[in-house]
């Protein structure tokens, strides 16, 4: 194992957020407070943190759009559009109207819809449909963050046996707008940060190379932010501080990568 | 070709067809409760779920089975970024899993052969 610089300082930074520690019996509130499994600490604080983030206006969506975002992602999971579609052999052989509680233009929920049911047949064609509703890269890389870390929250709220994280209530503001990001061409739908730029996103890198995972939505470094936040406390690619051996935790993000035919 | 490395030091070879391959023994330990754990998880058989939670924590203890549902939800997310922005395999694993993608299938999950297959009916 490397101990080059970058490395130590992500592991400095996983010990100083009591990544590990687990927290005392009875001082669980807010997320997960009805559970009696063992969390730790630090994943329960990076949930809050993403939930309370969500709420407020992102670069290019208001806080009341990004709690909408999640909550088109949750009613997909039952959209009677989106079971038909599965059953398909093509996602666009069957046309309709989802199953929708927000206000959202119809080619965002079709979207979001398909990125939280049928992830595993999304392709280019989807992208440039939404591309060609007036959709820019970045509003939709904002999208890609908010909902995919909804998912991670939601999904192990849901594997643990609890109910569904309420909403937050979204912040009011208008979309705060960034400054150009720094990114490049590297045959993505989208540019990609030019990587080694946010080190530090993925536990235990052993050297500063920054994977393209790392780098996919580096249009909008508030959405790297967003998701690597509520997605870091889940894995690392080496040492991994959960009662898991390594290869353990490989075969679940494999069967994983699997199952939602996944390339990457 | 994470899963593969992660056998090097224990000097085990995993098989990497149980990724794909729903009747193989990875040789991992607790397999077994760890693709029935994560295969209803992000399937969303929340019922099953139930019972499997029980099991699998009597069987390899409460902390690693909440661990596992940790890890598969972690990745529930991420998978859904990478299919969401059509990220290219980085570089050294693109050279490094060629046999390996074809063996186990999971080369069928390319973002070109998946335009093939669900974009041929467009409406």
């Amino acid at each position: 194992m490397s101990q080059s610089g970058p490395h130590v300082e992500v592991w400095l930074r996983i010990v100083d957020s009591n990544w590990t520690r687990k927290l005392e019996p009875g001082k669980i509130d807010g997320m997960y407070e009805l559970t009696d499994y063992p969390l730790r600490e630090g994943l329960i604080e990076a949930h809050e943190k993403v939930w309370e983030n969500i709420a407020g206006p992102g670069p290019f969506w208001t806080g009341a759009e990004r709690i909408a975002m999640v909550a088109e992602s949750r009613t997909a999971t039952s959209c009677l559009l989106c079971a038909k579609r599965r059953q398909a052999l093509s996602p666009y052989a069957v046309d309709g109207v989802h199953d929708s509680e927000t206000d959202l233009d119809a080619v965002i929920i079709d979207m979001i819809h398909r990125i939280r049911s049928d992830p595993g047949r999304l392709t280019r064609n989807m992208f440039d449909q939404v591309m060609g509703a007036g959709i820019t890269p970045e509003q939709y890389i904002e999208i890609v963050g908010v909902v995919n870390s909804s998912v991670i929250i939601d999904t192990l709220h849901a594997a643990l046996g609890l109910p569904l994280a309420e909403l937050p209530t979204p912040q009011p503001g208008a979309p705060t707008g960034q400054p150009p990001a720094n990114v490049t061409e590297a045959g993505a739908w989208v540019p990609i940060a030019v990587g080694n730029e946010r080190p530090g996103m993925i536990n235990g890198l052993s050297d500063n190379r920054e994977p393209n995972i790392a780098r996919s939505m580096g249009l909008v470094p508030n959405a790297v932010q967003l998701f690597f936040t509520a997605f870091r406390p889940h894995y690392a690619l080496q040492n991994i501080p959960l009662e898991l051996k390594q290869s353990q935790a490989e075969f679940i993000a494999s069967r994983v990568s699997a199952l939602n035919q996944c390339f990457y | 070709m994470l899963l593969r490395a992660s056998g090097q030091p224990d000097q085990k070879d995993f098989d990497l067809s149980s990724i794909t391959d729903d009747h193989t023994d990875s040789g991992v330990d607790f397999g077994h409760w760890l693709r029935s754990l994560t295969e209803a998880a992000i399937q969303n058989r929340w019922d099953d779920l139930t019972t499997i939670r029980e099991r699998a924590g009597a069987a390899m203890g409460t902390q690693s089975m909440v661990d596992a549902l940790v890890v598969a939800s972690g990745f529930n997310g991420i998978t859904r970024v990478a299919d969401a922005t059509g990220i290219p395999l980085d570089e050294n694993t693109q050279q490094m899993t060629v046999d390996m993608r074809e063996s186990t299938g999971i080369e069928r999950f390319n973002y070109a052969e998946k335009s093939d297959r669900y974009d041929l009916i467009t409406t």
